[in-house]
């Protein structure tokens, strides 16, 4: 780094360096800073490319909303009312200005500002989305665990033929599975509907079971694989695997407190790429399951034509994406000494 | 297939003994795992596009009511019938049929553009590259469920928007695939003993990094079939993929879904369709890929 032209002070531990330069001079800042102007670009790009396929779509909200009966008068009058009639690119502009802002606009068929409805909208899909992923990631470390301790062994072989399984299913079909199982038939759980958490945890938890599984069964065979398979990796070719060994320590030992260290950094990266795919996931669920999150939300508003409302999910859901990117590259700077001292 | 592996081979020396250290790593990842789900593919494929006319199935549609609600094994309707009286095995075999040409035709555009575009972006590198790959950064962090309803919802549902919608979004990941491979192959020999004998750069794209990355490619196009497979049954699902009253697996289980108390059989028989297909085609390309990666 550029600090380390500087002089030495006998005594110190390290070139002498000013507090502020020591705070921007830091590699992780410097990584995370970097990212976060990388995100800016591929946000606009996102929020443009949307307005543009919104702007293919024929029909408007003004026509959907007054019915194939309205006068051609009537709906030029909404549109006008609406700035449906602006030009793409001067909607997009004031869009944009407003949206930096935190105004996303009022919902063209309810009239109901867009931030309040994603109040309402985004607790209910931020809990399925956190349930899946604890209770996936939860069960698939032990998994991977114990199938990699032995590789190719009996615990591994099953293990890895049921996660291929799972894999294969997909999630629609899986929460229909579920609802068949475990509503229909035992009648054990309820099939759809959403309580509020002030209403009591367990009513809150009981019909979100469902729908959490639906999604994070798929979501545990892949972190099980993909983790079995890394830590397979290191046990196999890694040289501290091999030291570690011949100073004796027990082959649990070296899984767990060596192998699995380094093998957290690739799951960190998958289930950091996996939550923008995972949002969109649950547009499909939330229908299936009746649960009033942003995945409902959209699928009515691309149905009415509510762009405004589209727009605002599209973008929740990319920035998201990019978020869960960027915590990625942080938690990297965290557990990797090499990237938070910038000697790699 | 069995033809295929050669090039790549060549191309990754130490895969070879990376294979090697997994014991018995070679026994599972042998024959037999290439071969079942390779021969499960072809049971279905010839199943779905064979299989109404050589037994002679009713049509999909247009069926009586009077012969709505048939349980499984009524003469002339093996798996029965659905609400509408239209035999279900017609039904699920010509769904799969849309569901695997969609798959087919999305792959295969998505593999010719997203592997140009990668394999031009990793060989030509610079500018060219870093403004390609921003351009799929945006592609990618875009949720493509969410645009794949937009667009169908805008061209109406029809199997050939359903193949533009999916294969604009196959085309990313492709593409970063094809990149990464062709960067793996700068530095080999060969393509320095091709540059320096003064080849052109689309001979070199063509003739040299083509058929290397091939392989590679064919396999996350096998792992791509069952995510195709996948997200158009639940565009059918959601009503925005294959119009009603034409079958698929994805509409086929949304109408049963109606019914799910009364006849869970009309949701399991498309389901099983799916999985089953689904479960094939990723065994393939999973096998192949331990096999050529020796992972």
């Amino acid at each position: 780094m550029t600090t380390a032209t500087l002089p030495r002070v006998p005594g110190n531990r390290g070139p002498r360096v000013s507090p502020l330069r020591r705070v921007t001079g830091s590699p992780a800042l410097r990584l995370v800073v970097k990212r976060l102007l990388m995100a800016i670009p591929i946000m606009l790009g996102v929020t443009v490319l949307t307005f543009w396929v919104l702007s293919l779509i024929p029909g408007n909200a003004a026509q959907q909303l007054l019915g194939a009966e309205a006068t051609p008068e009537d709906i030029a009058l909404l549109e006008e009312r609406l700035g449906l009639n602006e030009s793409g690119v001067s909607r997009y502009l004031s869009w944009l200005g407003n949206a930096v802002t935190g105004d996303l606009g009022n919902s063209l068929v309810s009239g109901q500002p867009v931030s309040d409805v994603l109040g309402e909208r985004l607790p209910v899909t931020g809990e399925l989305v956190f349930l899946a992923f604890f209770v996936s990631l939860i069960l698939a470390v032990p998994v991977a665990l114990i199938a990699a301790h032995k590789p190719n062994g009996v615990l591994d072989r099953v293990s890895m033929m049921v996660s291929t399984l799972g894999l294969s299913v997909a999630n629609y079909v899986l929460a229909l599975l579920l609802v068949l199982v475990f509503a229909v038939t035992l009648g054990w759980l309820p099939a759809i509907g959403y309580v509020p958490l002030s209403e009591g945890l367990w009513a809150n938890l009981e019909p979100m079971i469902l729908p959490s599984a639906a999604i994070g069964l798929p979501l545990f065979c892949f972190y099980a694989r993909f983790l079995r398979g890394d830590l397979v990796d290191q046990m196999q070719q890694e040289e501290y695997v091999t030291t570690a060994r011949a100073k004796g320590i027990g082959s649990w030992q070296v899984l767990l407190r060596h192998a699995f260290r380094n093998s957290s950094f690739g799951l960190i990266t998958v289930v950091g790429l996996n939550l923008g795919a995972l949002i969109g996931g649950t547009v499909i669920v939330e229908q299936i399951f009746a649960l009033p999150g942003v995945g409902q939300m959209l699928l009515q508003a691309i149905n009415t034509r509510d762009f405004v409302v589209v727009q605002a999910a599209v973008v929740i859901f990319a920035l998201v994406a990019v978020l869960a990117n960027l915590f990625v590259d942080l938690m990297y700077a965290v557990l990797d000494p090499r990237i938070r001292y910038g000697s790699s | 297939m069995a033809v295929a592996d050669t090039p790549l081979q060549v191309a990754e020396q130490p895969a070879a003994d990376q294979d090697d250290a997994v014991p018995g790593g070679r026994r599972w990842h042998g024959k037999l795992g290439i071969w079942l789900p390779g021969g499960a593919i072809a049971l279905i494929v010839a199943a779905c596009f064979l299989g109404p006319a050589l037994f002679g199935l009713p049509r999909p549609v247009g069926g009586s009511v009077l012969e709505s609600y048939l349980p499984a094994g009524s003469p002339g309707h093996l798996l029965g019938t659905d609400p509408n009286g239209n035999d279900i095995l017609s039904r699920l075999l010509h769904g799969g049929r849309a569901s695997l040409f969609i798959a087919f035709t999305v792959n295969v555009i998505g593999l010719v553009l997203g592997g140009t575009l990668g394999a031009v972006s990793g060989y030509v590198g610079g500018v060219v590259d870093t403004v390609i790959m921003r351009i799929l950064d945006v592609l990618i962090a875009f949720p493509s469920l969410v645009l794949t309803l937009a667009v169908a919802q805008a061209l109406g549902p029809s199997i050939r928007n359903t193949i533009f919608a999916l294969a604009f979004f196959s085309i990313p990941a492709v593409a970063r695939v094809a990149r990464s491979a062709v960067l793996r192959l700068r530095g080999q020999p060969f393509m320095a003993a091709a540059e320096l004998s003064g080849t052109s750069a689309w001979r070199m794209l063509f003739k040299h990094l083509a058929p290397n990355i091939a392989p590679q490619l064919i396999t996350f196009g096998m792992l791509g079939m069952g995510i195709v497979i996948i997200i158009e049954g639940a565009l059918s699902f959601l009503g925005l993929g294959i119009p009603a009253p034409a079958p698929s697996w994805g509409n086929m289980v949304a109408d049963g879904q109606l019914s799910l108390s009364a006849t869970p059989m009309l949701v399991v028989w498309p389901s099983l369709a799916l999985l089953v297909t689904v479960l094939s085609f990723n065994l393939l390309g999973e096998n192949l890929r331990s096999r050529w990666s020796g992972r």
